[in-house]
């Protein structure tokens, strides 16, 4: 362990890995002292090892229907969390949604991002007419609601799981392109762009190699404290019956089906909607988190 | 034929209507392996020149060559292996989330160009830094050791002629001696032609073969190191800016040669 610290400290690297390792190393330390930010980054990791692990945790099959059980109130002898109108167990159904979540979440995660970012840096770096034309595109996606313009996508693309993650993706990359614009507004006039320019690089050797390292920071920010809306988004397009469909364990999806029941078995609906509240405040706190560590405004440049 | 050959070079800055003309009909010529002095106080246009040498300012009038060829726009790969440049400050020259050995063998992997591996080793050593450094960040050098890694940068590509933009203004007057001492150092080594400008006469006194005193974007007047150490300036204005830093001047030969 203190070997391992060591060549993570060392202050003369002996390879690039090194040197980078080291870097996340000193962010983690940074990460390490800021309690919520931690707390965040449990939950975040909780619900990874829930939807890694919910088949051995859940005490049910998350589909099996048992009519003489239904509506059972939490704490009923073998459900925990109570039973649903088809008798299923509602603490089950619960971890094997975190692992619908964490799938609409980390599809989001990876395509929204990477499309902002690419329009962001290159209408940034070309500016003029390059710059108009992408940020009017921008602009229009930016003019919808989220949900609404997702609840028409969708309404296009038809119902289902892949296609709410397209839709959300599809609404929420507008942000990260306003960021990475503003971030390569400032980085592309600096010295070190100049430098590798006159060194004959190429535009996308400049804007993949130079620029994005520069916006990645603001936009890794932008997306983890972004997840709290997708995971809502998510679940009112479930709710609302476009986004997963019937029975899969979606938790918007749980809620809505609640809704009936909601004054006299008001579990069924509340179960689901904490553990919505529970992880979007994990991704919050841990967004918040990232930005102390992360954004070169602040300390650790 | 000179090397670097400038004809009546204008550079004007068009912004939101306004027009600001940074560089009158400046006119100079560098031969090969010379040092070559731009020296004025700041907004003489004197930087402005170099970035038009490189592509980074709108020319608006006269030309640059190099080599008797006028200069491609883009300036192009065969340009840049002409030509570098050290820019001013180090701290902003030198990309922040890159570690020296990216920053160094960039220009390698931009060219093609092979053995990057030894070539990076290399290229520390000739600019006094230990090898061990080589995976650092910028953000763990002191400013002197930032503008050694810029100046091996602009070194990589081997090239013949180097614009240094105050290269030691940023730094303190103890590192400016010895960054001084390492470019006339690889000058001599290399076979170098240097078009360096500052503001400060005593560096230009120390560096430069000839030098041309700027004002307000326009060539005041040219003098050989000569006439600098002796003084024999004959315009108001190159007096008044010798008279400014004779007292730093770095040799003692100068200072004793005033009227």
């Amino acid at each position: 362990m203190t070997a391992l610290r060591a060549w993570l400290t060392d202050p003369n690297p002996a390879s690039r890995r090194q040197a980078r390792l080291g870097q996340l190393w000193l962010a983690w330390l940074r990460l390490r002292r800021n309690p919520l930010a931690m707390a965040g980054l449990v939950i975040v990791a909780a619900l990874v090892a829930v939807a890694v692990l919910a088949p051995v945790l859940a005490p049910h099959d998350p589909l099996a229907q048992d009519l003489t059980r239904r509506l059972l109130p939490p704490g009923a002898p073998g459900h925990l969390l109570g039973t649903d109108e088809f008798g299923r167990d509602i603490l089950s159904r619960i971890l094997h949604g975190a692992r619908i979540t964490l799938y609409i979440v980390a599809l989001v995660a990876v395509t929204a991002p990477v499309l902002g970012l690419l329009v962001g840096t290159v209408a940034g770096y070309f500016g003029g007419l390059v710059d108009q034309a992408l940020m009017r595109v921008t602009d229009i996606f930016l003019a919808f609601p989220r949900l609404i313009l997702a609840l028409a996508l969708v309404a296009v693309l038809g119902p289902g799981i892949f296609n709410a993650v397209l839709a959300i993706a599809l609404t929420a990359w507008p942000p990260y392109a306003r960021v990475a614009r503003a971030e390569t507004l400032t980085v592309r006039s600096a010295d070190y762009i100049a430098a590798v320019r006159l060194q004959g690089a190429g535009s996308a050797r400049i804007i993949w190699g130079h620029v994005v390292p520069m916006c990645l920071p603001s936009v890794i920010i932008r997306v983890t404290l972004d997840m709290a809306g997708v995971i809502l988004i998510a679940a009112g397009l479930g709710f609302l019956g476009l986004g997963v469909q019937p029975p899969l364990p979606e938790w918007g999806l749980m809620i809505a089906s609640g809704r009936k029941y909601l004054f006299e078995q008001w579990w069924v609906a509340t179960m689901p909607g904490l553990a919505i509240f529970v992880v979007s405040l994990g991704f919050n706190l841990l967004g918040d988190g990232l930005r102390d560590v992360l954004d070169p405004r602040s300390a650790g440049r | 034929m000179s090397l670097i050959e400038i004809d009546n070079l204008s550079v004007t800055f068009r912004a939101k209507g306004r027009v600001v003309p940074a560089v009158r009909e400046v006119s100079l010529k560098v031969e090969a392996r010379e040092s070559y002095g731009l020296v004025g106080e700041s907004g003489s246009g004197k930087s402005t020149i170099l970035r038009a040498i490189c592509g980074l300012a709108p020319v608006s009038g006269g030309s640059i060559r190099i080599g008797g060829e006028p200069l491609p726009d883009p300036r192009g790969r065969a340009f840049s292996r002409r030509v570098q440049m050290v820019f001013q400050d180090p701290y902003s020259s030198l990309h922040p989330r890159h570690t020296l050995d990216r920053t160094l063998s960039e220009p390698l992997a931009i060219h093609g160009l092979g053995g990057a591996d030894a070539r990076v080793v290399q290229a520390l050593a000739d600019v006094g830094l230990p090898a061990k450094f080589r995976f650092r960040y910028p953000h763990q050098l002191s400013g002197g050791q930032r503008q050694r890694v810029a100046i091996a940068r602009a070194l990589m590509l081997e090239p013949e002629i180097l614009l240094l933009d105050e290269p030691t203004s940023a730094l303190d007057a103890s590192i400016q001696a010895e960054v001084l001492n390492l470019l006339a150092r690889l000058r001599a080594e290399r076979g170098l032609t240097f078009l360096m400008v500052s503001h400060d006469l005593a560096v230009i006194d120390h560096m430069c073969d000839r030098v041309l005193v700027m004002q307000h974007g326009r060539a005041v007047e040219e003098l050989a190191h000569a006439d600098l150490a002796a003084a024999r300036m004959t315009t108001a204005y190159a007096r008044s800016l010798f008279d400014a830093s004779a007292d730093r001047m770095l040799d003692a030969a100068a200072a004793g040669a005033r009227p």
